[in-house]
């Protein structure tokens, strides 16, 4: 019966207060649809750092003029090297299919280039990734290199974009965190309001304190649940839609969200969400009812 | 003990010491302000005094912690000036509230509540609502609620506050046949008609300080 009492409460309090209702949940919906967005964004350049570094490759280019003898010699070199774990070497055939390759999108671009004119290049993958510097003095100034390249740098930016895009999504879903809260502090002032005389029966009579309370929290905890499933439609919808436009762009570069992404970062929403309206309805009700 | 009010020039309750016995009815009389509700509040551990203990069934309330509290209140039973009821309730589910919420079944309730409303003498009046009653009538619900847990102790703050005095009367009627099961009955008033016909121990308190304390006195 207590079950049923309490339970019949909250569904009473959710509808007494519509307006407020639906604000509490669009408000928690929006921030942890960002918490999620961010999580995800989180787990996958975690996953691209391991996997992109994993590969990373400095790219030493040799010089259009470069002597047969002079390219043996470096190959030697670099294959002795302690720091160097694999050498590739990538002719100008291959250089212009990688070139065509990369460029697909833009025909008149490959048109206009022919493989004489791209460089041979020794591809590398470093034992260290960090060491790259001490490559980098070492050959610069061997004979027949022209450029030494290291992608890291590239992917660095990449990083450096989509990292600020993460704190960015973590902003935002921070201060409708803070909307959020202050509406469910709100709400449950006015429903602490609208059911003071039971309240004060309840206090008087020796009702204890989690009784008087879990209607109010769980009232919260049911909008923050609520507001995390929306969030999570959110997502959903971002993946299916967005999964042709303007995301479209980006991939291959990002390892695709899954949906099992997706579904592991709900929990994460749901919990926040359901334990930042719990400890926020608390603690209002501990300053409103002086339970 | 003393209490003193913040923000106040002179204690509320100053050096006042009195001992209740269980099964006795007392009332506490004086004007307004002297500091009887204060007496109730810290009675039912709203309030702490600042200096001294104050002792309810043998449980020290001056150093209870607060999650006691509510086990502690189910042992007193309290009656206002104003009923206090709930507008939204008939008078059955207004005393079955108080049960069901300190965790009492809907079966006990149903065999406990007509039981005390017919006490109060509010047999076939259960399923009105307040606003269906008179005030007689709804602070019969009130003691019925404040008694159905069967309290050691019940306290009354003006009850008959807001009665006219034929219905007074049989308010202090009900009081005295609760007393008489073995319910210690405090009760604060300025009503001096009922204190004079009642005849039971009188606490006079005046700026916060026992002025007199008298078995079976009169209002004076």
């Amino acid at each position: 019966m207590r079950m049923k009492y309490v339970l019949t409460e909250v569904m009473v309090g959710l509808w007494r207060n519509v307006t407020m209702t639906i604000a509490m949940i669009i408000t928690m919906a929006v921030s942890l649809f960002m918490l999620g967005g961010s999580g995800l964004l989180y787990q996958k350049v975690s996953d691209m750092k391991d996997l992109y570094y994993e590969n990373i490759q400095v790219s030493v280019f040799l010089k259009t003029d470069v002597k047969p003898e002079q390219r043996t010699e470096l190959e030697t070199k670099l294959k002795g090297d302690s720091l160097v774990k694999t050498v590739d070497y990538v002719n100008k055939d291959e250089a212009y299919k990688r070139f065509q390759q990369m460029y697909q999108d833009a025909p008149d671009l490959v048109n206009a280039v022919k493989p004489d004119q791209l460089p041979e290049s020794f591809r590398l993958t470093l034992v260290d990734p960090e060491q790259y510097k001490q490559i980098y003095s070492q050959y610069k100034d061997v004979a027949g290199v022209d450029e030494i390249v290291d992608q890291s740098k590239l992917l660095d930016k990449v990083f450096g974009v989509l990292g600020g895009i993460q704190t960015f999504a973590l902003a935002i879903s921070i201060v409708m965190a803070m909307a959020a809260l202050l509406l469910v502090a709100n709400t449950i002032q006015v429903a602490a309001y609208s059911k003071r005389r039971e309240v004060a029966v309840m206090k008087l009579v020796g009702a204890s304190n989690w009784f008087i309370q879990a209607p109010f929290v769980l009232e919260a905890v049911v909008a923050g649940l609520i507001g995390s499933l929306f969030g999570l439609v959110a997502l959903i919808a971002l993946k299916t839609l967005g999964g042709g436009g303007s995301l479209s762009a980006l991939e291959g570069l990002i390892s695709p969200i899954s949906w099992g992404d997706i579904f592991l970062v709900f929990p994460l929403m749901a919990g926040v969400g359901a334990v930042v309206s719990a400890i926020t309805a608390w603690v209002t009700l501990r300053f409103y009812l002086r339970v | 003990m003393t209490k003193t009010y913040p923000k106040a020039s002179r204690p509320s309750l100053d050096n006042v010491s009195v001992s209740i016995e269980k099964g006795e009815f007392v009332f506490f009389i004086g004007p307004s302000g002297s500091g009887k509700s204060t007496i109730i509040k810290m009675l039912l551990h709203e309030v702490s005094p600042n200096k001294g203990r104050v002792v309810v069934n043998g449980k020290d309330v001056t150093t209870m912690r607060s999650w006691k509290r509510p086990h502690f209140r189910r042992s007193i039973g309290c009656v206002f000036q104003d009923f206090r009821l709930l507008p939204n309730r008939t008078a059955y589910e207004n005393v079955a509230f108080a049960l069901e919420v300190i965790g009492k079944t809907k079966a006990v309730a149903r065999r406990v509540v007509p039981e005390v409303l017919e006490l109060v003498g509010l047999g076939g009046k259960e399923h009105r609502y307040p606003h269906e009653l008179s005030g007689g009538e709804q602070q019969r619900v009130a003691v019925a609620r404040a008694f159905v847990n069967r309290p050691l102790i019940l306290l009354a703050d003006e009850p008959t506050g807001n009665l006219d005095p034929d219905t007074s009367i049989e308010i202090m009627r009900l009081l005295d046949r609760i007393n008489r099961t073995g319910t210690t009955v405090v009760m604060v008033t300025h009503d001096s008609n009922i204190v004079n016909q009642m005849r039971r121990r009188v606490v006079e308190i005046e700026s916060g300080r026992i002025v007199r304390d008298q078995a079976r006195g009169v209002y004076g």
